[in-house]
């Protein structure tokens, strides 16, 4: 098991102080902080791969961290496509990465 | 400032400029295109793509749609570049029994005039669109209809005619056209200098009314705009385009039974699936001069309209909504025609949300005009005078 | 949707613009302010941010963002966090703003947007584990979670070496800081020359007195070109940073996320030496292209624009006092041009008093704190540790003549 990427205590800015929370990341239980984005969360636990393109299928990640290029699109339970650089955690929530889709219209059907 | 001479001088790089430019390099003519832009930066890349006679009105209209489907399947093979062309069909869908009534009275005229068009019934609607509202009466289709990407049909029709030898002058703009003394068409004055011709096509879209003033001209054509919405890639819903029945009462200017800002922004659901795993959502129709600014509420508008039509879509992002601006005539015809008073003059311009659709027949007939020959079908019918006369009834 | 909201002053961007204008203008007046932010949490880059002064204390930028939060709180300004915005509508009285939360009226309205990082395509981005330098910066100093054990920095700019800083201090490990290689992106700013020109800007800021002079030297005698052919093949250690301006980052690889990357040696105008190829891993890698304003909202509401490459982009026109061209419209901090977070938040303060005085409080008393805020702003830039373009002053004074051609 890899160490968590969290910085237990940082020199200028200390600790976190944020409530443990649990979550599923296509369907593994997984801990995180309350509030803190999803993609925080999934990094912490060494989870990088957020998404498959929808048409190439290859691997898809945070990248901007600001909400705008639209890379780190999840399934969120209830909520829909969700940025997950920019949607804060809640207790029980229920992830899934963006997939690959099939493509009626050029017929390429893996997914 | 230089001075240069063409056969033809086409003003306008949309997709009317660009399918005559085709046909007429085709011909083996010598054309310069003239474009105040970018090839396809005015109303055809702001549309969506189709080849419909679904939509048309039975009888001329319809069958000049025919026409032009068939030329598309030409060009498939004849164009240097691939342009996302497809076949599927289209289909019309209907709310009541009233609806599907005209329907069928839509149907049985468009097979009189020998397209293949048929009855969907309640049944055949639910197996093709499992997404579609539980309530929905069935619909209409047309067998012929097909797609293409707008954008990249008319660089293909660009790239090809230059290949034979056309002339693209992109940022360049129209000044003046220079008549000689009898009054025909001598040159085009451009902010990049003169052109001397004998033959000018207007195609410049909505822009095409001060362009027929330079000439002394003048021509109904007057910008009507609308709206489109992209949805994120999604899990497909649909393979064809579909469209609500009284989308064609908008068109046509007839009353619907919609809400007040249905009825004001002339919102009815056009639906279109593209080759990127997205859909485009439209359609508005507002008379509002050239403002090119996105107004919210008819995007919400028109998103109503399309959740009422397939309830699914309240989960879909919407990824951007564009609106372009489609050249408008009183008849909802474009204008094909020479101009009798001023030699030389032509008109290739109008087509309102038809100029993809009509774009192929638009330039082959244009290019048989302006050579000399047969055209292949008759375009009396697309004649500009017959507004003049109108407005001599007047 | 909620029902329409109403406010006096509403400010688009939570960052230390909209807060520091926001904290001035409810200090000094029962004024109703709103400020929205599309980030979960008030402070926008302030939250990541820390460096050394020269009297080697730190600045730390959510120390900053915490207090001006509290005095803006105390204050009675309503901040809402996770709040986009979508459409401008000019109104007769005001702006109508489209929100993610519902409509909001405002009579005035200042966007705060800040800047946003330009995209560096190089082979294998896509992949999981590359990343902006500010995402990794957000990750690391606003989370707390590390991007990677061990990663690698392509682009050497301001925001690189401020950020690789951090990043160290943090107890991330570094495997270099290095150029893009030279491709169809590629610019002027990509060569170890125009690296080594900025190294010497930014000398001021050097850790050791023998750097910020050999910098200052090698300013005044034009020596970049010299220095950047001389420049060690395996780098210079700059701040425990492994700087490595003659190698050019090749590709990125990996199947699912970053396994490692591709170096190789360039010469000082760049051009790639062949056979120097080499493989280091890590996992994860920032790029870093610098910054440009984020203006999407000035151009939605139908500012005109001037492109400024000293600013870093497209500048909505404006004038001294923060002014658009379009009535009761205000721009400040990085939308106005990119540069550090000090500078942004003493402009935040000098738009508070522009609006003041437009209100029509205390006219005469308010003219005179404007005046002395437009020359805090000046004095801030000049003090700054970093300077992000040496022509910032005269590239600000090209947009305030064009703003007095549009009025």
């Amino acid at each position: 098991m890899k160490k968590s990427l969290r910085i237990s205590h940082h020199p200028l800015l200390g600790e976190m102080d944020k409530k443990v929370i649990s979550f599923t990341y296509n369907g593994e239980k997984l801990q995180g902080l309350e509030g803190e984005p999803i993609a925080v969360a999934l990094l912490a636990s060494h989870i990088r791969v957020l998404r498959r393109h929808e048409e190439s299928g290859s691997a898809r990640g945070l990248y901007c961290g600001i909400g705008h290029c639209m890379e780190c699109r999840v399934q969120v339970q209830g909520k829909g496509q969700v940025r997950a650089c920019l949607t804060p955690l809640q207790e029980g929530m229920e992830i899934q990465e963006g997939s690959r889709l099939p493509n009626a219209i050029t017929g390429r059907v893996d997914s | 400032m230089t001075t240069e001479s063409a056969d033809v001088v086409i003003i306008g790089g949309g997709i009317i400029g660009m399918a005559t430019a085709y046909y007429l390099a085709k011909l083996g003519s010598d054309v310069v295109v003239v474009e105040k832009g970018e090839i396809a930066g005015g109303t055809s890349s702001k549309c969506d793509g189709n080849i419909l006679a679904i939509d048309k009105e039975p009888g001329f209209d319809s069958q000049m749609s025919l026409e032009s489907q068939k030329l598309v399947t030409q060009l498939v093979a004849e164009l240097d570049e691939e342009f996302e062309y497809r076949a599927p069909g289209s289909i019309l869908v209907c709310e009541s029994d009233e609806e599907m009534e005209a329907a069928q009275t839509w149907v049985n005229r468009q097979k009189e005039a020998g397209l293949p068009f048929r009855m969907l019934d309640r049944g055949e609607i639910r197996s093709e669109w499992k997404h579609m509202a539980g309530d929905i009466h069935g619909g209409l289709e047309c067998a012929t209809d097909s797609t293409v990407n707008p954008v990249l049909f008319t660089y293909s029709l660009a790239v090809t005619a230059q290949r034979l030898g056309a002339r693209l002058k992109t940022h360049t703009w129209v000044t003046g056209i220079r008549l000689d003394e009898s009054g025909a068409v001598a040159g085009v004055e451009t902010s990049n200098g003169l052109i001397r011709t004998k033959h000018v096509v207007n195609a410049a879209g909505v822009w095409s009314k001060p362009i027929a003033q330079m000439v002394g001209i003048e021509i109904p054509v007057e910008p009507r705009k609308g709206h489109i919405l992209v949805s994120s890639r999604t899990e497909s819903i649909g393979t064809r385009k579909v469209m609500e029945f009284s989308y064609l009462m908008s068109k046509f200017g007839k009353e619907r039974k919609v809400d007040r800002l249905t009825e004001q922004y002339g919102v009815a659901l056009v639906f279109e699936p593209t080759a990127s795993q997205n859909f485009l959502i439209g359609s508005s129709r507002e008379f509002v001069g050239f403002d090119m600014k996105i107004n919210v509420e008819v995007i919400r508008c028109i998103a109503r309209r399309a959740i009422r039509f397939f309830p699914v879509m309240k989960d879909i992002p919407v990824l951007r909504s564009y609106c372009g601006l489609r050249p408008w005539t009183p008849d909802h015809l474009p204008i094909v025609s020479p101009v009798e008073e001023v030699p030389g003059f032509y008109i290739a311009a109008g087509h309102e949300g038809d100029g993809i659709s009509l774009a192929a027949i638009t330039g082959k007939v244009m290019s048989e005009c302006i050579m000399g020959q047969e055209t292949t079908i008759s375009i009396e019918p697309l004649h500009y005078k017959r507004f003049q006369k109108e407005d001599g009834k007047k | 949707m909620s029902e329409i909201q109403q406010t006096d002053l509403l400010i688009v961007g939570a960052g230390p613009a909209g807060l520091s204008a926001a904290a001035t203008i409810s200090a000094d007046h029962d004024f109703r302010v709103m400020v929205i932010d599309e980030f979960p949490e008030p402070g926008g880059r302030l939250l990541g941010q820390f460096h050394e002064e020269r009297d080697h204390s730190w600045w730390i930028g959510k120390t900053v963002a915490a207090d001006l939060i509290a005095q803006n709180t105390l204050a009675g300004v309503t901040i809402q966090c996770g709040v986009s915005v979508y459409g401008l509508e000019l109104l007769p009285d005001g702006w109508k703003v489209l929100t993610s939360n519902g409509d909001i009226h405002t009579k005035y309205l200042l966007l705060a947007t800040g800047a946003a990082e330009v995209p560096v395509p190089v082979s294998g981005w896509t992949l999981p584990g590359v990343m902006s330098i500010g995402a990794a910066q957000v990750m690391a100093n606003v989370h707390q979670v590390k991007p990677g054990e061990k990663g690698f920095i392509v682009g050497v700019n301001v925001l690189s070496l401020a950020i690789a800083r951090e990043l160290v201090v943090a107890g991330i490990e570094l495997e270099g800081i290095a150029l893009p290689s030279s491709d169809l992106f590629a610019t002027e700013e990509t060569t170890p020359v125009a690296a080594v020109e900025l190294l010497t800007r930014l000398s001021d800021a050097a850790p050791a007195p023998w750097m910020r002079w050999g910098g200052k030297l090698a300013q005044k005698m034009k020596l970049s070109r010299l220095i950047a052919s001389c420049f060690p093949k395996r780098g210079v250690k700059v701040w425990d940073l492994p700087l490595q301006l003659r190698t050019a980052l090749v590709s990125i690889q990996g199947v699912d996320q970053v396994e490692s990357v591709i170096v190789a040696d360039v010469t000082s105008s760049g051009e790639m030496i062949e056979g120097s190829q080499r493989e280091i891993e890590v996992d994860f890698v920032a790029i870093a292209g610098g910054l440009y304003p984020l203006a999407e909202l000035a151009a939605l509401a139908g500012c005109p624009f001037l492109y400024v490459s000293e600013l870093g982009g497209n500048i909505p026109i404006h004038n001294e006092r923060m002014k658009t061209t379009l009535p009761n419209l205000y721009v400040a901090g990085n939308i106005t041009g990119v540069e550090g977070a000090q500078v942004a938040m003493a402009q935040g303060r000098l738009v508070a008093h522009s609006i003041s005085y437009d209100a029509g409080w205390f006219a005469c008393e308010e003219e005179q704190k404007l005046l002395d805020a437009i020359d805090e702003v000046k004095e801030v830039r000049r003090s700054a540790m970093i300077q992000f373009h040496p022509e910032i002053d005269e590239a600000r004074k090209r947009i305030y003549e064009l703003f007095d051609h549009w009025t």
